[in-house]
């Protein structure tokens, strides 16, 4: 018998595998898994910039981002900008026309030159919506029940996605709790970004793939570095996440938590000009530029 | 640098292919492998300057993908559990004899309800044809834990195959 098992396990399996369609491989192999290595920083840069203070990162990550593989975030900075005259509401009107958000109210708009970042979310869901020159691109996660983060900490939600044109993305949102007034993410290669937090949210972006290591988080008790695990499969750890805990997933997560079990789940879409294909639960539509390749997403609480 | 990046194109055009199947195999669940796959190319790639002399450089993509399968596996089972196998259930309702076909479905559906591992190492065992010592490289595990977890699902298997045929036969 169990050589005979053997046998038809190796044929489901291979008819199971079978039916995994060729456009998903193409798509994955086509893939542009090199978005931004370290960021290239000219000596010159640095040094007529040194004395320049607060302004100094963002102008040298502009000019590295346009100096390296791809200027399809160009005009991004690590630390919010103001918005330009009708940018929020561009923004609004490109957003709130698609299903994952409407109904959702507003909870902040990150801007970065002409990028409008947006978060939508209501108790059990939250969308996000990230409009830029050439592209829209919306996100979406729900979950099972309210999730309350402990004071001083966030509930984080990383993730990343590429765009048709090779430029690849990440994004962290989530809720802060009580007390939170400033985020700035540490990435893994050394970088850090500002996020905005309004209504007791966060978002940061940040062209490439790189992931969050840690995040600075400003209360009025100081700033305190808080590390992430986002490959955690308790991402509550030790803490008090009532409502449940996040869990680590790029499509559905969930897991029992002190509140009770919690699932979330999400997904993601692009937005273009033109019609598309999608593949599974991220979605693409459009032309040139302005496609998303899906990606993946992590979940974190602060620890 | 030039040289660097096009190795790695090659890598991912040559072993894309068979990490998504695998991944597919084992979280069952395309979307979730797609994105299985990309997030462990992309961590490969962060790495490619030290991967690319590796002499398997596919075994440490592998591994990766593995362990970000398992990592999540618990919570996509229970899921998996709840859709697939009403699925297969209202399928299995509508047959009315034994055929090839049917036995495939019921394999299927006793694969899609082990438990993570076990289909992860019967998965690797039986569909890569990867030796027993490069899945317990691939899974971070010792040997005979590798042997035990394929024996268990493979019994698990056998004992479903096995019930479903004795429940076929009584005659109604």
């Amino acid at each position: 018998m169990t050589e005979q098992l053997q046998t038809e396990l190796r044929a489901a399996l291979r008819e199971r595998a079978a039916q995994v369609p060729a456009a998903s491989i193409a798509r994955l192999a086509h893939l542009d898994y090199h978005p931004r290595t370290r960021r290239l920083r000219p000596p010159v840069a640095i040094g007529a910039l040194a004395g320049a203070a607060g302004t100094a990162g963002a102008v040298a990550v502009v000019i590295s981002l346009s100096a390296g593989a791809s200027n399809a975030f160009a005009g991004w900075s690590p630390t919010p900008t103001r918005p330009g005259p009708d940018q929020l509401a561009a923004a609004s009107a490109d957003c709130q026309t698609q299903s994952p958000i409407s109904g959702l109210p507003l909870k902040l708009a990150d801007t970065r030159g002409p990028f409008t970042f947006s978060v939508y979310a209501d108790a059990n869901s939250s969308a996000t919506c990230i409009k830029g020159p050439t592209f829209t691109a919306v996100s979406n996660n729900t979950t099972s029940a309210p999730i309350t983060v402990p004071a001083g900490h966030i509930l984080l939600s990383s993730s990343h996605a590429s765009n048709r044109g090779g430029a690849a993305y990440s994004w962290a949102d989530g809720r802060t709790g009580d007390g939170v007034s400033a985020v700035t993410l540490n990435l893994d290669d050394g970088d850090t970004v500002q996020a905005t937090v309004a209504n007791g949210w966060f978002v940061a972006w940040w062209p490439g793939a790189h992931d969050v290591k840690s995040a600075a988080i400003t209360t009025a008790a100081g700033t305190t570095t808080q590390t992430f695990d986002l490959g955690h499969q308790s991402p509550c750890g030790p803490m008090p996440c009532a409502g449940g805990e996040g869990g680590r997933s790029s499509s559905v997560a969930n897991g029992v938590g002190g509140g009770g079990p919690v699932s979330a789940s999400g997904s993601s879409s692009i937005i273009g000009p033109a019609t598309g294909s999608a593949s599974g639960h991220s979605s693409a539509s459009g032309a040139g530029s302005g496609s998303s390749q899906g990606g993946a997403q992590s979940y974190g609480i602060s620890r | 640098m030039e040289q660097r990046r096009a190795d790695f194109e090659n890598f991912v055009a040559q072993n894309t292919d068979a990490l998504v199947r695998t991944a597919y195999l084992i979280v069952w669940d395309l979307p979730e492998a797609e994105d299985l796959v990309q997030e462990a190319l992309l961590k490969v790639a962060r790495r490619w300057h030290r991967v690319r002399r590796m002499e398997h450089p596919v075994a440490y993509a592998r591994r990766i993908l593995v362990n970000l399968a398992l990592g999540g596996a618990e919570r996509r089972s229970r899921r998996r559990q709840e859709l697939t196998g009403e699925a297969l259930a209202d399928r299995h309702d509508q047959r009315t004899e034994s055929n090839p076909v049917e036995t495939q479905d019921e394999l299927m559906r006793a694969l899609a309800a082990l438990p993570p591992r076990q289909r992860t190492v019967l998965v690797l065992r039986y569909f890569l044809d990867l030796p027993e010592a490069e899945v317990a490289a691939a899974m971070k595990c010792s040997l005979g834990t590798v042997k035990s977890t394929a024996s268990r699902g493979l019994a698990r298997l056998e004992q479903t195959m096995r019930t479903t045929n004795d429940t076929r036969s009584i005659p109604t």
